[in-house]
């Protein structure tokens, strides 16, 4: 008798995913757009580069374009530097002078900044010392590399993408994770209870389904939140139109789970140990979580992994319609909305975060596809 | 059926009321009425003008009063003025409509058209690497952001190969365009938005057609027909494609009403002078009439396309019976 392996449900269905190639790319993708969305802040730290500055001498570059600031900007950038830290000034001083690099006080220091040459700013890589270390890299932030140009402001285009992916993604799973958790509950609600509930509920979810979205959504994005107290007082300026636009979105994407836990129930309730748990004296609520939930945490996934795609593509319309994240918060949308204007000089600005919200969506979707066919019995090869 | 039809068309009708009150409060929401307006325009205007103008407009009455006046007056067929265009809203309507109704109809053919030959011709090389492709290509539309395809587009075909017009509905202030010409001129400014529009119902047909075909191939009929000795070519059209039609016919009655969603973007982006351009600018312009009727035009026209949709199902599926 040959001996067969045993494996936990996970476990088979992990293996079945890891065989749908476009799935497992999808997922892969979606975890890098993921680290880099984290890795924001520490990416603008190490490269130099700030999503909101601008320099309206560097407007529309093409991709690869060094940009070297003006004399001002530079003494400014080094006084800003120095006024922070008197120490660090007399130390770079006195070490640049034994260094010969040169002979004098403060005024050679700025002097230094408009005549300094190549061989001089080896000269300081070399000095192993912390001050030197400051003072090139101050030096060093004069001139930045644009990897894909600049936009209508002058700010560094990449940085602003990696920004816009922090809001565009977080949107998308923050509001498919928010959407589940009503679906859930109103879909338990209707499934668990049946009778006038059902009737009430299910209705409610036809009809919405049923509704135009897109209009919908521009209707209520246009609406001024001052008008509504009670809401404007929870939303501080700031984030107002990420708030906005995340209850918008929430409001319009919870039905489909709540459909699913619906249907999941209404067939799982007749079951002997749904019986069996209310014989014992299980709360309702006990045994909707502990009984029926994990029951449907399959299908929910796949719904998540679709409505995160869904959430990204309408943030981007509402966005690009300039009702959704208002500038300067980047969002792949409102980047393509700047864009339009000036497709002429500057094709990279409009190309770029299309090609991000196509990947990130195709990806979601993949995922969604390549789980939908792992968890699907019938499709389980043995 | 019969029954069910009228039952729908009431249900429709209750979802229209509820909607169309929902959104009269929602637009009452929006920042400024009429009369705020005219203040900011007006420094010199004195409060007992503000209360005097607001009771003459009708703007101190509670929100439901308001919509009941609007409702009375909008069924007697007042549709008021346009704040923007300062014209009668029927008036900026019709040549809208029309429109809108060209470009829907042009990107939902072509999008059926090419959709159904690819996906069913997809669906009978299963597994080959043509199916292989074309699952991705239409995996790409659907996820695509039909906005930025325009934009695309916009650059291929107008700014680097300047062959067709960025935007608008036809050539402006050229009295030389009549008769056929004029028809051409059209369609030139068609092309780009109608191919926008169509590229994400593609994708969708594409996919819904290839599996409806691959299920229709798989019945037990095909086998029955083939063990007959029919010709391949006979079990394909007569036995198959017949019967992959049924649920595609639904998949299209609803991809309707997601063309008519989807126009709002595509003649934003072209400047195509259609119902849903209509619907944002009259948001974004604080245009209340226009926004409210043209809001009322596309839900009823999408509520239309759904019931048509489910009834064309009984239609077409005689399995399908309605109680």
């Amino acid at each position: 008798m040959s001996r067969v392996e045993s494996k936990t449900m996970i476990q088979i269905i992990a293996g079945q995913f890891m065989e749908h190639r476009l799935g497992l790319l999808g997922a892969i993708v979606v975890v890098l757009f993921i680290v880099t969305a984290l890795c924001a802040p520490v990416i603008s730290k190490l490269s130099g580069h700030d999503p909101e500055a601008q320099n309206i001498y560097g407007r529309n570059l093409p991709p690869f374009s060094r940009v070297t600031l003006s004399q001002d900007a530079k003494e400014e950038a080094l006084e800003k530097v120095l006024d922070a830290n008197p120490v660090l000034v007399k130390k770079i001083i006195a070490t640049f002078n034994k260094h010969k690099i040169i002979t004098g006080g403060e005024d050679e220091l700025f002097e230094l900044l408009h005549t300094i040459t190549p061989d001089q700013i080896n000269q300081i890589s070399n000095i192993d010392q912390e001050e030197a270390a400051k003072f090139r890299q101050i030096v060093g932030s004069f001139s930045k590399t644009h990897l894909l140009g600049t936009d209508e402001l002058g700010r560094d285009l990449l940085i602003r993408l990696i920004y816009g992916t922090r809001v565009s993604i977080g949107i998308g799973i923050v509001v498919a994770l928010a959407a589940m958790f009503i679906g859930l509950i109103i879909g338990s609600i209707a499934g668990y209870y049946g009778g006038v509930v059902d009737i009430v509920l299910s209705r409610i979810i036809d009809s919405l389904l049923s509704l135009p979205l897109l209009p919908l959504m521009i209707v209520l994005a246009a609406v001024d939140l001052k008008n509504i107290p009670f809401l404007h007082s929870l939303i501080s300026g700031d984030n107002e139109s990420i708030v906005k636009l995340f209850i918008i979105l929430v409001l319009f994407s919870w039905m489909k789970v709540a459909r699913l836990a619906r249907g999941s129930i209404l067939s799982i309730r007749e079951h002997e140990f749904i019986l069996a748990a209310k014989t014992l004296g299980a709360k309702d609520i006990t045994i909707i979580i502990t009984h029926i939930i994990p029951n449907i945490v399959a299908p929910l996934i796949v719904a998540i992994s679709l409505n995160i795609g869904e959430s990204i593509l309408n943030e981007a319309a509402l966005s690009f319609l300039g009702l959704g994240i208002q500038p300067p918060t980047p969002s792949w949308g409102n980047i393509l909305f700047n864009a339009l204007e000036t497709i002429n000089q500057n094709p990279i600005l409009a190309i770029a975060p299309g090609i991000l919200i196509l990947l990130a969506v195709v990806s979601f979707n993949f995922i969604g596809d390549g789980l939908q066919d792992a968890i699907d019995p019938k499709a389980i090869k043995r | 059926m019969s029954n069910y039809i009228i039952r729908r068309l009431i249900q429709a009708f209750f979802v229209l009321i509820i909607l169309s009150y929902l959104c009269f409060s929602i637009l009452s929401l929006m920042p400024g009425d009429p009369v705020d307006v005219m203040i900011t325009s007006n420094p010199k205007i004195t409060k007992e003008d503000i209360t005097r103008l607001k009771k003459l407009y009708g703007l101190d009455k509670p929100n439901y009063v308001r919509y009941f006046n609007w409702l009375t007056s909008a069924l007697s067929g007042d549709l008021g003025y346009s704040r923007v265009y300062k014209i009668k809203v029927e008036k900026l309507l019709g040549e809208r409509l029309i429109n809108t109704f060209i470009l829907s109809v042009c990107s939902l053919v072509m999008a059926v058209t090419i959709g159904i030959a690819i996906g069913v011709y997809a669906g009978m090389k299963k597994g080959s690497k043509f199916d292989y492709i074309v699952n991705f290509i239409s995996y790409g539309l659907i996820s695509m952001p039909s906005f930025w395809l325009a934009i695309v587009l916009i650059m291929i075909f107008s700014i680097w190969i300047p062959i067709l017009p960025a935007g608008g509905t036809r050539t402006v202030g050229d009295n030389s365009i009549v008769g056929l010409t004029s028809i051409l001129d059209r369609i030139r400014y068609l092309i780009l938005p109608a191919l926008s529009l169509a590229s994400l119902q593609l994708g969708i047909f594409v996919r819904y057609a290839r599996s409806a075909m691959i299920e229709a191939l798989g019945n037990d009929y095909i086998r029955t027909a083939k063990a007959k000795g029919l010709g391949p070519s006979r079990i394909l059209w007569n036995h198959a494609f017949r019967n992959a039609l049924i649920p595609l016919i639904t998949v299209v009655t609803l991809s309707l009403s997601g063309i008519f969603s989807g126009a709002i973007i595509t003649e934003t982006v072209f400047s195509y002078q259609g119902v849903g351009k209509l619907v944002y600018d009259s948001i974004i312009g604080n245009d209340f009439n226009v926004a409210m009727v043209s809001f009322m035009i596309s839900v009823a026209m999408i509520l239309t396309m759904n019931l048509l949709a489910d009834i064309l199902y009984g239609v077409v599926d005689p399995r399908i019976s309605y109680k």
